[in-house]
This record gives structure tokens, sequence and C-alpha cells, in this order.
């Protein structure tokens, strides 16, 4: 009789299912057993908007002449603003935000950002993922500290998408997974089943290395190979794309709801939407980006709630900073500071949660931020992941109220 | 020998051959890896037997082949008119696999790195090979000619948004990556500096394809720069920017972050003497990477194999090593999808390097890349098979052709039971010679030890 012990090593101990492409039956992993049950794990999503989105065009103080005065070419005409409140409204192109407010599932934080800051792409983005200013010192990424203090077990986080993975899943330990797309997550050597079987054996074998780099990159392969036919089995369901838009995001976001219904242990997912460092020629490359967004966020929404997990699904957005006040000459901003950021999901204190951040006191022709982002953190540590956020910050930040 | 890193009088000094640390096939494949792509195991040999000074010499003094430049230049001749900026890099990748000025092309790649521009927003083969031809004629020269000549290029002004740049509410995106990315490093300039430069830029454009300066749009009054007062052109502001103290020590660490260790803190002190060097020899590149690479660090034994290897040094090196002519275009897929494809960098920060290169999926790319190389119908081999490319013969005992292997193209020993595995792969009944060669290459591949460069 083959007991299912033996079965697994049958399965995974080999290269046969890597080789061969054959889809794992999703009873064969533990977390699987979770599935049937519908895990009640809260769940957090994270979208970075690299380049630093213009938050004064994507909540727009319509209502602020300062905003017309400054932005000569750029601002969106008042007619044209979807409005929250008197005071401001959504981009034309952000109707997907609009209608996730309207439901209820979205909150907005206004004027996020940090003190003294830094308007370097690279060194305040290293901020947002260390949420420590000597990034140096703190080597490892907020969520990879989460990962590595309180989330054990198997593929805890998971970053989708083919850039390099963020500073903020660094961890200590145990690496955070990386999946670019299916078709990139699996061995492809041909039918020598010696081949394939020896480097599979070689590479889950555990080891104890002396040299750090080394056993850097054979936990990343020895992970590769544990996961790879496992994700497989998930990822080639084939009405995955139904109801998402044809979009990088709207199919990043697609792949993690399948994830995530497939009943993986994982916690923490994060997928990047690239393009926002709009110097020149603003207009219709960030209305084409917030159009992106905020569909595949309504979208993902859409499909969470159907699903039943929109409950316990936070997503959260963020960009290393806003854009400046003034626009320059070539109908583009240059870098800022303080910018909205958002939050989707159905357990959220719905719409704006503060005040949009005051137009005529500027520094250095910057908005002043008014909510440390790091508060932000605090609250999707404490309040949606349950984890101690203090040790994680670094120190203690007064935690937003977000959630109901 | 860890003390190298902390002694920066002794790092730098000059490396000997000695009875504890013998110019062998490892010492000889590491300085050809890291100067150059690698090198088939025959022309490895020819460098153990020739001695370690030949083999500097070699490195450091290639005059380029006239034949070669010459189908080069018409290949990117045909190419610069073509629409797709892609086939310029499976082109480029050609170059690095024929090139015989090896370490000049590596040099390039780094500075493609330094002052990376990305294809995907430029759209222009033209402008995109005009400007890797600049930086490869100045990749071993000096520095400032570099940085003027890059601050007027077209492909750079249009990536960083500088087509046009008026003097009313200058655009500071090039000022910001000039000083950041491109000289001092963060840290080094205020964002009041920023928008100074960002004035000196004005009237900096480009009109019909090429760069012009447009003295109405100029703001000709006085800046203040870096602490120093003036009516800067942009030209002289680039000259205030590099005549900064840190520049140096910015372009050094650079250097040895490329070509000698890239997974360990670096102390200012230890940059220190080459940075000294930069400076006193009007920042001549060739001269201060003689020094890197000819240096006691370099040849330093936890030095070897402590670098990660780049997508296109796998690549590249793997296709000289076996002497294999494969599909550069579905190669160049494949580097795309590793994040390495050149003329694609991520962003004006250009390849961080290092353990940025591994994740759970690019492990599988990479090793997915070598069996493509070896594997591949149409690869061809110059020297008529992959046996011969790695001199392994039918009647020969396998283990000697596998040692020589893993001892020229794996950068730290192998253990032993994955030497015992490769051996069972490379005696396998029912495989002929190539298969067996093809699926020993094939699980090298695979090791984390041959990820390390």
């Amino acid at each position: 009789m083959v007991t299912r012990r033996k079965m697994i090593q049958a399965t995974f101990g080999g290269a046969a299912l890597i080789t061969a492409g054959a889809a794992a039956p999703p009873f064969l992993w533990g977390a699987s057993r979770q599935a049937s049950q519908k895990s009640d794990e809260k769940i957090l999503v994270v979208i970075q908007l690299s380049g630093g989105n213009d938050g004064l065009n994507t909540v727009i103080p319509y209502a602020n002449d300062e905003y017309y005065r400054n932005r000569f070419t750029l601002a969106i005409d008042k007619a044209q603003v979807a409005k929250i409140d008197d005071e401001i409204g959504w981009h034309p192109a952000l109707s997907g935000f609009a209608r996730l407010l309207d439901e209820g599932q979205l909150s907005v934080v206004q004027g996020v950002g940090y003190p003294n800051p830094n308007r370097s792409h690279f060194e305040s983005m290293d901020l947002w993922h260390t949420a420590h200013r000597n990034t140096k010192e703190f080597p490892r990424g907020w969520l990879g500290r989460c990962v590595d203090a309180h989330l054990s077990g198997e593929l805890p986080a998971i970053h989708y998408g083919g850039e390099r993975q963020p500073l903020a899943l660094t961890t200590r330990t145990k690496p955070v997974a990386s999946i670019q797309s299916l078709d990139q997550f699996r061995l492809r050597l041909g039918d020598h089943q010696p081949l394939s079987q020896g480097i599979a054996t070689n590479l889950t074998k555990q080891r104890s290395h002396s040299d750090d780099l080394l056993g850097f990159i054979h936990e990343n392969a020895s992970m590769a190979m544990t996961t790879s036919g496992k994700l497989e089995s998930i990822l080639s369901a084939s009405d995955a794309m139904k109801r998402y838009p044809e979009t990088s995001l709207g199919k990043k976001l697609a792949a993690v709801s399948q994830l995530i219904e497939s009943g993986l242990p994982t916690r923490i997912y994060y997928v990047t939407h690239d393009g926002f460092d709009t110097h020149a020629n603003q207009a219709a490359a960030h209305a084409a980006l917030l159009q992106q967004l905020g569909d595949a966020t309504q979208a993902f929404n859409e499909d969470l709630k159907n699903k039943g997990h929109a409950e316990r699904t936070l997503l959260m957005t963020f960009s290393e900073f806003g854009r400046r006040v003034r626009e320059n000459a070539s109908r583009g901003t240059d870098h800022g500071t303080a910018a909205p950021l958002f939050l989707a999901g159905g357990r959220l204190k719905a719409g704006p949660l503060n005040q949009h951040p005051d137009m005529s006191d500027l520094d250095q022709g910057d908005l002043k931020f008014t909510v440390d982002y790091r508060r932000v953190y605090a609250a999707v540590l404490e309040d949606w992941l349950g984890v101690d956020s203090s040790e994680i910050l670094g120190r203690s930040f007064e935690k937003l109220d977000l959630f109901i | 020998m860890a003390e190298l890193r902390r002694d920066p009088k002794q790092a730098w000094k000059p490396w000997q051959p000695s009875t504890s640390q013998p110019w062998d096939l490892r010492r000889a494949a590491h300085l050809l890896r890291r100067a150059e792509f690698g090198t088939p195991i025959r022309e490895l040999e020819v460098c153990v037997k020739a001695g370690y000074s030949k083999t500097v010499d070699r490195v450091f003094s290639v005059a380029p082949s006239v034949a070669f430049d010459q189908s080069m230049q018409s290949m990117e001749k045909a190419l610069s008119s073509s629409q797709d900026p892609r086939q310029l890099a499976v082109w480029w990748l050609l170059r690095m696999v024929q090139t015989p000025c090896q370490l000049l092309e590596k040099t390039t790649l780094f500075w493609h790195g330094h002052f990376a521009t990305s294809a995907d927003k430029v759209l222009n083969s033209r402008a995109m090979l005009r400007q890797i031809e600049w930086l490869r004629a100045h990749a071993l020269g000096h520095f400032e000619p570099m940085v003027q000549g890059i601050s007027q290029d077209v492909a750079m002004l249009i990536y960083l948004d500088s087509e046009e740049n008026r003097k009313t509410r200058p655009n500071e995106n090039y000022a910001r990556e000039l000083m950041e990315l491109f000289c001092l490093g963060p840290g080094n300039y205020s964002e009041k500096d920023i928008k100074e430069l960002a004035r000196c830029f004005t009237g900096w454009e480009i009109r019909r394809g090429n760069f012009r300066f447009n003295q109405h749009q100029h703001d000709h009054a006085e800046k203040i720069l870096l602490g120093q007062r003036g009516n800067f052109t942009g030209e002289q502001a680039i000259h205030v920017v590099l005549d900064q103290p840190s520049t140096a020590g910015f372009i050094a660490r650079k250097l040895v972050r490329f070509f000698v260790l890239d997974d360990r803190e670096l102390s200012d002190e230890l940059i220190q003497p080459l940075a000294d060097q930069l400076r006193e020899n009007d920042f001549d590149i060739r001269d201060t990477l003689k020094t890197i690479l000819t240096s006691q660090l370099f040849f330093a034994d936890d030095t070897i194999g402590q670098k990660v290897k780049s997508p296109v040094e796998m690549a590249v090196g793997l296709l000289r090593a076996l002497g294999v002519q494969a599909d550069l275009n579905q190669l160049s897929d494949q580097l795309l999808a590793l994040g390495h494809l050149p003329l694609y960098p991520p962003n004006v920060k250009g390849w961080g390097g290092g353990r940025e290169w591994i994740n759970a999926s690019t492990f599988l790319g990479r090793a997915n890349l070598v069996y493509k190389i070896a594997n591949q119908e149409n690869s061809q081999f110059s020297r008529g098979s992959i046996s011969k490319a790695v001199n392994a013969l039918p009647k020969m005992d396998p283990e000697i052709w596998i040692r020589k292997l893993v001892e020229a193209y794996v950068a730290v020993p192998l253990p032993g039971d994955t030497m015992h595995q490769l051996i069972e792969l490379g005696s396998a009944k029912r495989r002929n010679l190539n298969q067996r060669v093809a699926d020993v290459v094939c699980a090298i591949g695979a090791t984390p030890e041959y990820q390390l460069n």
C-alpha cells in the first residue's frame, strides 16, 4: 500500500514532477488541507508604485486655487474630477478606486511621508522598504523582519514579478520566493531522468555552508526546487484572467488571487507597478498608470469577494515619494515628498481618513507630510498581521486607526 | 587572508605567484573570468604555461583586429537603421563573445551599467548604438571626457527626460542623477545643489536627433554649486562636480564591486589608495583597473568565487568556454527574463549585481539557460562537438575531463557528493559522449557553486 507520506516522497523527493511538468494534485501538500476549510489567516498584498506617484494628480484638491496655479498644463479640470467630498476628488482615470470607495472597500491616507524627506528614488525607496533611516544598519526589509520574527512555515511571503526582489522582503534566514511567472518557474532540462533527478537531489539536500554567499544561493535553489511543481499546479488554472484587465498589473493580481484561493499559507504578497517617474509629458502616461491601478485593484477586490477572501485580504499601495507641487517646463513634475497611500479590503474604515496637506505651507516647493508612513506600517503589522510592530520598526509608532 | 580587506596598504600591492599561491589553472581562470568573459580550456592552459606576467600583458594589451572591427561596423550600420533595439542587444552579445578585446568589452558593459540607459524608453537604435560606441571609446580612457560626452548624449537625454531644458522651471532629472548616480553618490550634495545644477543645464536640448545648445534658453546668471560661485555653463558645472573629493572614491568603489567583490562591505580606507591613484592620474581608468586586477586582494583565496555571476557573464562565458554559436535571439529573451539584457537596464541606477541576481525564479532560469546552450539542436561548436570543446575523448576516464572542466569553470570547490554525481552522469551507459558531456555541463550549471564568479 502506498502511504500518503511515501507518495509525497515519490513526487517531491525525485524530479519526476518537476521535469515532466505534471501538476501536483493539491491534496499532496500540507497547506492544502486548509484550503477546504478556508483558512482565515489574514493576508497583506502590497502594490509598490515605482518611480514616485504624483499624489496631487491622483487625489486632486480641486477646490484649491493653489493647485490650479501650480499645475498650469497638468491640472485636471474641476468638471473632470470625480468628487469625493467638497475638497478632493479622483483623477478621472481612477474610476476603479471611485467604485471601491462607493462600496466601502477603500481608504485614503493623505500626506504620507517622513521627516527630512530624501528625494532620491533609491534612497527614499530604501527608507520605505526598511522603515529605517540608516539602511546600512538595517539591511533587512520591514516585511522581511516580520517574516523572520513571526511567520514560520512554508512560503510565508511571495514576491510575484520579474524585477529584482524588493528590499522590503529581505530576510535574515530563509529567503522569500520571487516568482517571475509560471513559465519561468520550472526546470526544463529535457527528458533524461537521471540528469533532472540528480540535480533535484543535489539541491534539496541539506547542507551547511561556512560560506555565507554560497549558502544564500543554495537556500534559493532549494526553495525553487521544492515549490516549483506545487505552484505550477495552482497557476495553470485556465479561467484565471477572467474579469481582470489584460495589463501587467492585472495579470499579477490575478495570479495572487489564485495563490490565495489555493490555500497557500502565504501571508504576504508583493507586486510592483512601475513607470511613475513622470518628469516630462506626464499627463497621458500618468493617466494610463492610474487607470491600470484602479481597474486591476477593483477587479482583484471583486474576485476576492466572490471567492470569500475579501474580508481577510488587505491591499496596500505606496510610492517612494510624491512629486513637486509646481510642474516643470517639460510638462512633467520633479521629485517631491508626501503623497496619498491607499488601502483596499473588506474590513477598512472607508473613505479619506484625514485632511489633504496644506497647499500654501510648502517646504522647498514640496508638501509637508502629515502622517509618518511607519504609522501605517504599525497599524498593518499590529491590527492586521497581529504582530508586535515596535521590534520591526525599531521603535513604537502611534498606529493609525484603519479598521472597523 | 581576510586581513587583506582590512589592510589598504597591502591589498592593492602587486600580486606575485608563490609556492602557496601558484599561477595555476584556478588563478588563470579567475583572472580571465573577471577581466574577460571566460576562456576555452585550451586557451586557459596556454595562459598557465605562458606565465602570469605574459597573461596580464595579454589582458591589457590586445590590439583591436581590423578585420573584426570592420565586420562589426558593417553589422552595426545595418542594425542602427533597424527600428528594433532588441537586435542591437543581440549584436552586442555577439560582440562580447567574439571580440579579441575582452577587457575593453567587459569594461564597456561596466560603464553601460553605470550610465544606465534603457532602449525600452529611448526606442532609438541609432542613439543607443552611438552611446555604446562612446562608452567603448572611453571605457579604458579618462573619466571626464566620458562624462562630458554622456551628458550631451542623445539617448541619455531622452532617457532622463532632458530633451529640452528651459531656463524657467528647469527639469531636475539629469542634474540629480549626474550627482547621485554618475559622479558623487548620495549624501555628497544638497537639494539646493540639484536645483543650481539644473540651471546650468538649461538650454541643452535635442533638435532633429542631435544635441544642441540653445543659448536663449540658458540661464546665464550666477549659480552657487557645491560651494562655488560662477556663471557656470553646463560643461563648467560638470567639471565642478567631477572636482569634488568624493568622485574618485565613488568610481573606484564601483570598479571594485564590479571586478573584485560585490558581497562584502568595503571600507573607505580600503578604497582610498585607488581613489588617490585615480586623482593623481587624471582619472585614467586603465591604469587603476590594472592596479585592481593585478593586486594581492584580487588574487586572494577568499576573493576567488566571491561574486555572483551576472546572467550576461554566465551566458557569454559559457558560449566562449564551449566555443559554441547558439541562437542569440532566444538567448536574449532568457537574459531579459533574468533581468540582464544589455541595453535594457531596470532603471537609471543600472544593475545592482551580487545577491540581487539570485532568487528562486532566477535560479531556475539560470539552470535552464545553461541547458539551452549545451543542448540546442542548432548550437554549433567551433571544434565540431561539445566533447571536443572540453577535450573529452571516448576512451578517456570521464573523471579526467570532468575534474578539468570543474577546475576551469567552477570558481570554488564542489562538494564530494556533487562530484560523484557528475562522474556518474559522465559515465552513464547508453548515452553517447556528447550527450554525457552536455549532461555534466547542465548539472554543473545547476549547482550553487557555478553561480559564483
